[in-house]
């Protein structure tokens, strides 16, 4: 057969002479899928060698070659994936890369791919990069090499891991994105995507503003330069019928200045009746600069914390948002088993959306204890 | 009393300060006031006041305050006691993280829940432990500084790293949370609170005399303030007539019932009545006072302006023509936002308010060049001013619409249109004093604390009480919490440390040369050290403050406020290099902080402009304090005869070309 790939090699024998590494690779590229073709027992060796020997010649650089031979190898692992189908699903694996912190919030997406992972009976690898994106490329190389079934990543820098991913989908690794990554998640070739939009979250709040019958919103963003929580505050002013002013009042690092600056813009505007936190530390300074001012302005929030809910609990705070992450770990596991035991996929090519649920007085005693339990 | 001597001594101590150490050279009142580090920051901190108050509506209300103080003193407990380290010459990077770190622990301690389970001690414990560990951990940056000898940047940069993993990882371990909460389930709870987090309801304390108490301290500290300047500025005379204390005595009387109408109408018969008694009575108070007990003047030269003068006064004109024309021009009930960051109304307020300000230095810098040809010319310079001045409260009478422009601010641009007629009368007809006098300084240092207490007694009891008419009116609730006291006692302390005891001194020495001092026997590591443990107790009672007053307290709290202290204490004055600064600077440096914070959201604008407006503020008051700083060492060289500093003369070259 080596005459084939010669033969072929041949058609471009200028450009290789002058470049004799790129030959080299060449050479050493057609001999692995040389090896590669010769392992597998039927005969359309002949038909996977040639499309290679196409894209390695033409291609000037090195990596495009080492692509490839990882190319056909995944064609031929995607066969035996098929019969481990057909058997159970005890031999599947699914890595889950994040850039987890192993924070409250992430602990709860562990807990559900967890809950995945025992309820349908694989293993499940949690790798966290604690919001390292190096670390995180090294993690989905490494799911790749250890031929993992499955892939769930979250996408918080996709220009260091949309390519990784996108090796791992030509790998024939099913990819699903969680979290983070909407904006990405297609052009890497996954499945599907499972987390909330930011935009889509600030629309359900801004009807809860409407409901509660408020004219005018404060929305007090903690960080000056976070295009999601803008985007939170954008959203509430999408679906709100009166007005809303979106400003950054300070860090949580300090709370008495970030209340501060509340009261003061709550005091300088008397029409405004209502406060969005877009997180659940500022909208506690809120609803302490309102009752400081002797206000009867509702009170919103972002996200889950115990004093938060408490708050909730009181009815002093009307409502915060909850992605519910604990399905961003669940739901990726499961759509993931059923893509590789069953070819299914859902969504239509669409993100699916964990979120925007919401805790309210009605339901925060019940919520207070499922926090307690470590799964919202 | 040997007042007959004062003169000779005088005179004796002039020549032998002449010759020699520039350290005992004698300094003008006004001179000696502007030597303080501080200065700029409090002249800055008022200018920053009136601006806001003048564009924001609920800026300067009693809630308004409560809400600035409560910033203030977080940040001011903290700045204060960066600003003795810096002094000292070191940094404590360590010491935003410190504060979160010390009300974590004492809620750590407290707590019970969790895994792992708190200690779930009695908070009668708790806090003196975690007390015990801020001491430690100040030790501990004090001794490796020492030990080490490395820079202390690096060293607390490496605490604050720890500290800030520690938050974070203790936080998690025994409450699986990135924040801590519910100290109120600790023993004690009760007890604590009221020590660190009561409150005070002003909406609740009625007092019917409120301002009446408030009008005579703040009149009386005033005038106390002002018989100190005139005993440290003009010659004392040796005989004194009661006829002339009679008067002074009338003035007073005059001034005090001028007021007392100034304040009770509201229309333009009554403040045109009140404005003019209040005139006559503090011309007629300071002539008496002037003539019972300071030498007369004998010749006082003829009104003849130089060229420079008038050239001075004719921009002055210029000036007010503009500031008149941009007040007409714009629509004074527009709330129009014309571009950023100004409504209408806000432009037309900056604008004038320049060029007032612009007309109003003019006029002073004219004055001060005709003191060089006579107190005459001087004399009538400032005369014109005064009038200007007078002038202008009328006129932003006739133009304002808010109650506070058309009453407080009339009266208050009145006395200053009086004071500084009052005192260009004064420096016509009295002597300078050009040497000291033991006499004028020991009246001078036991009125001013009086006056300045006496003014604070008045702006306190204004700031925590209300009347009937104010509760008619529905105020909106005020409070104000230990954090203020706290926050107070300690700037008190700190500045008296600094001045007045050993420990003191040490750290100016140290800080200024630490070889230097340990040669002359100045325990130069352990002073250091201690300075360490004065910020990291500092961070152990704000974090106290914040655990009472928050409840719960966030891992990442107070991360990277350390540069925010650093910023307080620089704005007060403060130098990077170690060796000069003040306590009560950081004080004032943390309040402008604390001003910008409430004013910018409180004028409307975007927040997120405050750190430009920070920014500008540190780059300001880093200029005006090296100006003035420089500008006063020149002036100390000048007087005792010694041979000007060259660096200063550059910098002043630099500044005024």
């Amino acid at each position: 057969m080596y005459h084939v790939v010669a033969a072929i090699i041949n058609q471009f024998k200028g450009e290789l002479l002058v470049m004799k590494r790129i030959h080299l690779v060449a050479v050493f590229a057609a001999a692995s899928l040389l090896v590669a073709s010769c392992g597998s027992d039927d005969d359309n060796a002949t038909s996977s060698v040639a499309p290679a020997g196409d894209t390695a010649a033409p291609a000037g650089d090195t990596a495009a070659p080492s692509d490839d031979t990882t190319a056909p190898s995944g064609d031929t692992a995607a066969p035996s994936d098929d019969t481990v189908a057909l058997t159970a699903g005890g031999d599947i694996t699914i890595h889950m890369v994040t850039h987890s912190d192993d924070g409250p919030f992430w602990s709860v997406v562990k807990r559900g791919a967890e809950q995945a992972a025992k309820d349908l009976g694989l293993t499940m690898v949690w790798a966290a990069s604690n919001n390292d994106p190096t670390k995180q490329v090294q993690l989905v190389d490494a799911a790749v090499a250890e031929g993992a079934s499955g892939i769930a990543s979250s996408l918080p820098s996709p220009d260091q891991l949309v390519g990784p991913l996108q090796a791992a989908v030509a790998a024939g690794i099913p990819v699903i994105t969680l979290n983070s990554g909407v904006n990405d998640y297609q052009d890497i070739g996954a499945l599907t995507h499972v987390g909330q939009t930011e935009v889509i979250a600030g629309n359900g709040a801004g009807e809860r503003f409407n409901a509660a019958g408020a004219t005018k919103i404060f929305c007090g963003r903690q960080e000056e330069s976070n295009v999601a929580l803008e985007e939170r505050c954008d959203g509430l002013a999408e679906t709100f019928d009166g007005e809303v002013i979106s400003e950054f009042v300070g860090r949580d690092t300090d709370q008495v200045a970030q209340e501060a600056a509340i009261n003061a813009a709550l005091s300088a505007d008397p029409d405004i009746d209502g406060f969005m936190g877009t997180g659940p530390v500022i909208a506690m300074s809120g609803l302490r600069a309102v009752q400081a001012l002797g206000l009867e302005a509702t009170v919103g929030g972002f996200d889950i914390t115990p004093e938060l809910i408490d708050a909730i609990e009181a009815g002093d705070v009307a409502f915060t948002v909850d992605q519910q992450q604990y399905l961003q770990g669940y739901i990726p596991v499961l759509l993931l088993f059923l893509n590789i035991t069953n070819q299914n996929t859902l969504g239509g090519g669409l993100p699916i959306l964990t979120g925007p649920g919401f805790v309210t007085p009605e339901n925060a005693a019940e919520v207070k204890a499922l926090v307690a339990a470590g799964t919202r | 009393v040997a007042t007959t001597d004062v003169n000779k001594v005088s005179a004796g101590m002039k020549s032998t300060a002449a010759t020699g150490d520039e350290r005992l050279a004698y300094l003008g009142v006004f001179q000696r006031l502007f030597i303080r580090p501080e200065i700029g920051a409090a002249i800055g901190a008022v200018a920053i006041w009136i601006f806001f108050w003048a564009v924001a509506a609920k800026f300067g209300t009693a809630g308004g305050t409560s809400s600035i103080l409560d910033v203030a003193a977080t940040l001011g407990i903290m700045a204060v006691a960066v600003s003795m380290l810096m002094i000292g010459g070191e940094f404590d990077l360590s010491s935003g993280s410190n504060t979160g770190a010390m009300g974590i622990l004492t809620i750590l301690l407290v707590k019970e829940t969790g895994d792992l389970g708190g200690a779930g001690l009695s908070l009668w414990i708790a806090i003196p432990i975690s007390f015990i560990v801020a001491m430690g951990i100040g030790y501990f940056n004090g001794t490796m500084v020492e030990r080490t000898r490395l820079p202390s940047f690096i060293v607390t940069l490496g605490t604050f790293f720890v500290l800030k993993g520690a938050k974070l990882g203790f936080s998690k371990l025994v409450v699986d949370q990135i924040q801590v909460g519910r100290i109120d389930e600790g023993d004690g709870y009760e007890f604590w609170r009221k020590i660190f987090a009561a409150e005070w309801g002003r909406n609740e304390h009625q007092l019917a005399g409120r301002d009446v108490i408030y009008t005579i301290g703040m009149l009386g500290g005033l005038a106390l303030l002002v018989l100190a300047i005139y005993e440290l500025h003009f010659l004392r005379r040796a005989e004194r007539s009661l006829a002339n204390a009679a008067t002074f005595g009338v003035g007073v009387l005059a001034t005090v019932v001028g007021n007392i109408v100034l304040h009770t109408t509201d229309n333009m018969g009554g403040n045109w009545l009140g404005g003019a008694v209040v005139a006559i009575g503090v011309l007629v108070s300071l002539y008496g006072l002037g003539r019972w007990r300071y030498e007369p003047l004998g010749h006082v030269g003829s009104a003849k302006m130089t060229p420079a003068v008038l050239q001075r006064i004719g921009l002055a004109a210029v000036s007010l023509v503009l500031a008149i024309v941009v007040a007409n021009a714009f629509d004074s009930d527009s709330t129009d936002s014309l571009f950023f960051p100004f409504t209408e109304q806000g432009l037309r307020a900056v604008l004038f308010v320049a060029f007032v300000v612009l007309t109003i230095s003019l006029l002073m810098m004219a004055a001060n060049r005709a003191r060089a040809t006579s107190p005459m010319a001087k004399f009538v310079v400032s005369t014109l001013n005064a009038a200007v001045i007078a002038f202008l409260a009328f006129f932003i009478r006739s133009q304002a619409g808010a109650v506070k422009f058309r009453s407080e601010l009339l009266g208050v641009m009145l006395v200053v249109a009086v004071l500084v007629l009052a005192w260009a009368l004064c420096g016509m007809m009295f002597a300078e004093r050009s040497g000291p006098d033991r006499q004028a300084e020991r009246v001078a240092s036991r009125v001013i604390p009086i006056g300045l207490l006496a003014i604070v007694i008045g702006l306190t009891v204004k700031l925590l009480f209300t009347t009937d008419n104010e509760i008619a009116a529905g105020l909106a609730p005020a409070k104000f919490s230990m954090r203020i006291v706290w926050f107070i006692a300690f700037a008190a302390v700190a500045t008296w440390v600094l001045g007045r005891t050993r420990f003191g001194s040490w750290t100016f020495a140290v800080g200024g040369n630490k070889e230097a001092a340990r040669q002359v026997g100045v325990p130069a590591g352990r002073t250091k050290t201690q300075l360490f443990m004065i910020v990291s107790g500092a961070a152990w009672l704000v974090g106290m403050l914040l655990a009472f007053r928050l409840n719960t307290i966030q891992a990442g709290t107070g991360d990277g406020l350390e540069f925010e202290y650093i910023i307080a204490a620089v704005v007060g004055g403060t130098l990077l290099t170690g060796g000069y600064g003040t306590a009560i600077g950081g004080a004032i440096g943390a309040l402008i902080m604390a001003m910008s914070f409430q004013g910018i959201p409180s004028a409307r604008w975007n927040t997120d402009w405050r750190f430009v407006f920070l920014g500008a503020i540190l780059l300001l008051a880093v200029i005006a304090n090296r100006s003035i700083r420089t500008r006063a060492e020149a002036a100390r060289r000048a007087e005792s005869g010694l041979p000007p500093d060259p660096v200063a003369v550059a910098a002043i070259a630099e500044v005024e070309p």
